[in-house]
């Protein structure tokens, strides 16, 4: 599904993400876990095309695609939620969520300013998708309200939904119960694997440790910018380099 | 809604019956006020709803108004100068958007001012636009057997042309392209992520505001009979911007409110300056400091413009009077 080969990326000479491989499965959830300034982040934005990589290769789905722009690698079916959250403002619930849907979708600015045929049974097709997005994260109530009005957490039950509704092959999730309540972070973790029972490929950042082993089905400890453990969750878990790397942040 | 539904119609007619009751200096500043309105409504949505900034839009209205004189004075029909206007801006604005979108902010508001001293200066030097003087006697505007004889005709194309350009701001702004350019005015990130092709938005954004100011050049090259680069100064390209912030950046209705509430005061103290007694210089230097004072009264007291203002104090009445 996806392959990252040997790829690194650094900032002012110093490396935030290097020499890093990873290869994750279809229907696969891959836990993604280090100490603050890792490189998880990084290496999101790698993938998802927002930095290009200094070296290395990614592919998609069988395809190459470290040389395209994120609004393409978006239309194979990658979608991110972001670490802070990025609504968009004056916009409704409802609209942030159907522009979600703009890959998946055609109307242009002629067929819109005509109100042709064609636009408006795209219009009642997105929003009703995104409704359906919206009930999926329980925003439902919420869809009619301005979006940058909404508590940190909705925001980022907003994000899933406007990823959701594109339909993805491989979700990337970056922190996303980071600032979230106990219930919250309960009805995310079902969410996820809700998605994963559908089949859906996650890649899940997640600082809570019992959060990602709960989720992922392999994990990749990352820290310095490089990979220092990949493996079942119970295998990671006692790992003397992850337990180092971890302690040597609390140190 | 209910605000809607009352305001277009009631805005209709009144617009309809304006160049029969008004004479013929006030209708003058009728259609300069439309021609104003129509540039503003693309500085609205460039600025507003897409993000962004353009100092640059007298640019537009003057490859429009060029292009218009230049096809009639060829001998081509009006009504080609006329279509042809609103394209060859689209399709200028397309050529120096190219590189000039990769900019942002404070730069970009900058590189387009660049764009439209440069190109005054270009349309002073050639042969073909007439140099400093410009194209003079331009054809009146005529289409199958009409001809548009005096300001009332003006009055109306100028005021259709206007509805026409907020017609499709309306709807290319609640559809699918105008969500990917709301949301890139707040991240190119997370739009694009949302598989939106940025760069390709904001050139369509900047050729479609671009087109409704060619639209405007190309009706008042008609209307006046002569273009010059005098008549595109850097200054309208402000004035625009301040219509639009103090109308309200981001709704339709603000452009037109922002367009008339300057050109109604800019009129009023150009009356004012050229009281006699006023020094000589009174006219220019009203009308630059009442762009600074407007902007700078509006910023202060009514940081969202006049139309959402309104907005407020009338729907926070209506719930006061069915108590
Ligand atoms: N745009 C940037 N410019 C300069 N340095 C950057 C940039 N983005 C990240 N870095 C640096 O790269 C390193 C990795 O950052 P990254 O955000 O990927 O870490 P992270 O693992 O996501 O951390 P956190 O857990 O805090 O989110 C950090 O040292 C950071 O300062
Ligand atoms: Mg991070």
């Amino acid at each position: 599904m996806l392959a990252v080969q040997g790829v690194s990326r650094s900032f002012g000479g110093v490396y935030a993400v290097r020499d890093v491989t990873l290869d994750v499965a279809d229907g696969e959830v891959c836990g993604v876990i280090g100490p603050n300034g890792a490189g998880k982040s990084t290496l999101f934005n790698l993938i998802t095309g927002h930095l290009a990589a200094e070296r290395g290769e990614i592919s998609f789905l069988g395809r190459r695609v470290d040389r395209l722009a994120p609004h393409r690698r978006a239309r194979l079916g990658m979608s991110i939620v972001f670490q802070a959250a990025r609504v968009f403002r004056g916009m409704t619930v409802r609209e942030n969520v159907m522009v979600g849907l703009h890959g998946r979708t055609s109307a242009g600015f002629v067929a819109a300013a005509l109100r042709l045929p064609r636009h408006r049974r795209d219009e009642r097709e997105i929003a009703a998708r995104a409704d359906a997005a919206l009930d999926r994260v329980g925003l439902s109530e919420w869809a009619d309200r301005p979006a940058d009005q909404l508590p940190i957490g909705q925001q980022r039950a907003l994000q899933l939904a406007r990823a959701l509704c594109a339909r993805p092959r491989l979700l990337l999730l970056d922190e996303p119960a980071s600032g979230l309540r106990g219930q919250e972070r309960e009805r995310l973790a079902e969410l996820v694997e809700e998605l994963r029972a559908g089949g859906l490929t996650i890649l899940l950042v997640e600082h809570d440790v019992a959060f990602v082993t709960r989720l992922a089905d392999r994990i990749v400890v990352l820290d310095l910018g490089r990979v220092i453990a990949d493996g079942p969750p119970a295998e990671v878990r006692n790992d003397p380099l992850v337990l180092a790397a971890y302690l040597g942040q609390s140190a | 809604m209910m605000l809607g539904r009352v305001a277009v119609p009631l805005a209709a007619a009144v617009t309809l019956a304006l160049p029969a009751v008004l004479d013929d200096s006030a209708l003058a500043v009728y259609v300069l006020l439309g021609l104003a309105a129509m540039v503003t409504v693309g500085v609205s949505l460039l600025m507003g709803y897409a993000g962004q900034v353009s100092l640059g839009q007298g640019a537009f209205y003057g490859v429009g108004a060029y292009t218009a004189a230049l096809l009639a004075l060829n001998g081509l029909p009006p009504l080609l100068g006329l279509l042809a206007a609103p394209v060859a801006a689209a399709a200028f604005a397309l050529v120096v958007g190219l590189p000039l979108l990769r900019l942002r902010g404070h730069h970009l508001a900058f590189a387009t001012l660049a764009m439209q001293l440069i190109l005054l200066s270009l349309a002073g030097q050639l042969d073909f636009t007439g140099g400093d003087i410009g194209l003079q006697a331009i054809p009146p505007f005529s289409a199958w057997s009409f001809e548009a004889g005096g300001v009332t005709a003006y009055a109306y194309l100028t005021w259709a042309g206007l509805a026409l350009v907020m017609l499709v701001t309306r709807n290319v702004i609640a559809s699918r392209p105008g969500r990917a350019l709301r949301a890139l005015a707040t991240s190119e990130t997370a739009a694009a992520s949302s598989g939106i092709p940025v760069g390709r938005y904001k050139l369509a954004v900047l050729a479609l505001s671009a087109a409704f100011a060619g639209l405007a050049g190309g009706i008042y090259c008609f209307y006046t009979g002569y273009v010059a680069p005098g008549s595109f100064p850097v200054l309208i390209s402000i004035q625009y911007i301040v219509m639009a912030v103090v109308g309200g950046l981001g709704t339709i209705w603000g452009a037109v409110v922002g367009a008339a509430a300057i050109t109604l005061l800019v009129q009023g103290l150009d009356r004012l300056a050229n009281l006699p007694g006023m020094p000589s210089y009174a006219p220019g230097v009203l009308s630059y400091a009442v762009y600074a004072l407007v902007l700078i009264a509006v910023v202060l007291f009514l940081p969202n413009g006049l139309v959402p203002a309104i907005r407020r104090l009338l729907s926070r009445e209506r719930p006061a009077k069915t108590r």
